[in-house]
């Protein structure tokens, strides 16, 4: 069964040193075969989260030029942090020692 | 272009703070609602023949109300999800029990039985103005336990504004306490433990479920709380109560199932508590567990003027210096820099 949607942004991010948001959304689309404005959307909102919570970082930012979603629209690109890896050990999306905290 | 990129990065993170003191407000005023059907429900057969000396029909009562009232509520939780979208994640959320889901299952036990127990007990032993005033001080449990847990930061602006609007809080119901604490009865004690369970047990749930969050979507962890819910009362408590007592578990279930008045406020009040609940959670991945609560406590406002709106009685004076108040703590609250509140905790990055 696929991981729940969260959880697949962390594993993606875990596989890359560092991603940007609409690269992540279009693989999370493909993944859960989905498509249009809301998803991006939807998308968008979880990966705040995950920042806000502290599991993934942004380390960059930019406007979009019109290629990536919508013109003027900003841009982040994320990086997983220490934390987030904890936790994707702790809730098992990645194998290895937990900290069971 | 630098300048408009700042102003892009500043509005993204004011509207991040926006929706989530939003959605905090919309707890308050769901759950302010949810007061006049949830208390509405207790004037009905089979409610209103239960002397109120007799504890064990009382809370018999109340666990079969509270498990029909889990039903619906998730009942609404689905039709929200599946306008949403987001059933298949809530499949993919509550298989994982082991890892991520049983956070949910915890939090349900916090908010559930310990809470809503505790704030019935409270009610009952001492008085339902005891109970408001103990539950008032949840966001405080909450806050220090997302603090030791996971570091959430508790900035000195969100410590001041959840102590603002505590104290509103206070003023609005604490006047009323003089005339309900009897120190002469027996089993006052028992109020007390109350009161504190009801506290420890809503600040916990939101820090319990913030945990689970972190790897999952909002409206499908509210989902997966309420079904653990229904488990919990609907094949442990209810039949053990079945099984160990001879209170008539079955009867109550079936009088209020066939009670049209009880079910329209059973309804009534599940749609306020599901979407109260929604927001509830919503808001505590945008502005951390203890602003969510901290805003959430303003409820005691909304449920007086919902009152106030249906019974047509106007309030006692202190009430507009509670108001006062909970506005004053939530304005500092919200006043705070969305970039201070753009990472909720101090982790390693």
């Amino acid at each position: 069964m696929k991981p729940p949607q969260k959880g697949f942004l962390l594993i993606t991010l875990n596989q890359s040193p560092s991603l940007w948001d609409f690269e992540l959304i279009q693989r999370a689309m493909v993944e859960y075969e989905l498509q249009g404005h809301y998803w991006i959307n939807h998308f968008s909102i979880a990966l705040d989260e995950l920042a806000s919570a502290g599991l993934i970082n942004r380390i960059g930012y930019r406007l979009d030029d019109g290629e990536a979603i919508a013109k003027d629209r900003l841009l982040f690109e994320f990086a997983l942090s220490d934390f987030g890896r904890q936790r994707m050990l702790d809730t098992g999306l990645l194998d290895g020692v937990t900290t069971n905290d | 272009m630098s300048l408009s990129l700042d102003k892009a990065l500043h509005n993204h993170f004011q509207r991040s703070q926006r929706w989530g003191f939003t959605w905090a407000l919309w707890t308050a005023v769901l759950w302010g609602a949810w007061y006049v059907p949830g208390t509405a429900m207790w004037y009905e057969e089979p409610f209103v023949s239960i002397h109120s000396g007799d504890h064990g029909m009382r809370l018999a009562a109340t666990a079969v109300m509270t498990w029909i009232h889990a039903v619906v509520v998730l009942l609404f939780l689905v039709i929200w999800n599946g306008m949403l979208g987001k059933l298949r994640d809530y499949g993919r959320t509550i298989v994982r029990f082991r890892r991520i889901s049983k956070w949910y299952a915890l939090a349900s036990l916090c908010g559930g039985p310990m809470a809503i127990f505790g704030s019935y007990m409270a009610m009952g032993y001492v008085g339902p103005v005891f109970a408001a005033i103990t539950s008032l001080f949840y966001p405080v449990v909450g806050a220090i336990i997302a603090r030791l847990w996971y570091h959430e930061k508790i900035s000195g602006r969100a410590a001041l504004g959840m102590a603002i609007i505590i104290m509103g809080g206070m003023v609005i119901y604490g006047p009323g306490l003089f005339g309900e604490i009897d120190i002469s009865e027996n089993y006052a004690w028992l109020g007390y433990v109350g009161g504190i369970m009801s506290a420890i047990g809503w600040g916990a749930e939101g820090a319990v479920a913030s945990r689970a969050m972190d790897v999952t979507d909002p409206d499908v962890g509210i989902q997966c709380r309420f079904s653990f819910e229904i488990l919990f009362w609907g094949i442990l408590v209810l039949p053990m109560i079945y099984l160990l007592t001879d209170l008539p578990i079955i009867t109550l279930l079936v009088d209020m199932l066939t009670s049209p008045m009880v079910m329209i406020w059973m309804v009534l009040a599940s749609i306020a508590h599901a979407y109260c609940y929604t927001s509830f959670y919503k808001s505590f991945s945008l502005i951390g567990v203890g602003r969510g609560e901290a805003i959430g406590n303003l409820y005691g406002v909304f449920a007086v003027l919902f009152v106030m709106a249906f019974t047509l009685e106007l309030p006692e004076w202190y009430f507009v210096l509670g108001l006062i108040l909970t506005v004053t703590g939530s304005f500092v609250m919200y006043r705070e820099p969305a970039e201070n509140i753009s990472t909720l905790r101090e982790v390693k990055s």
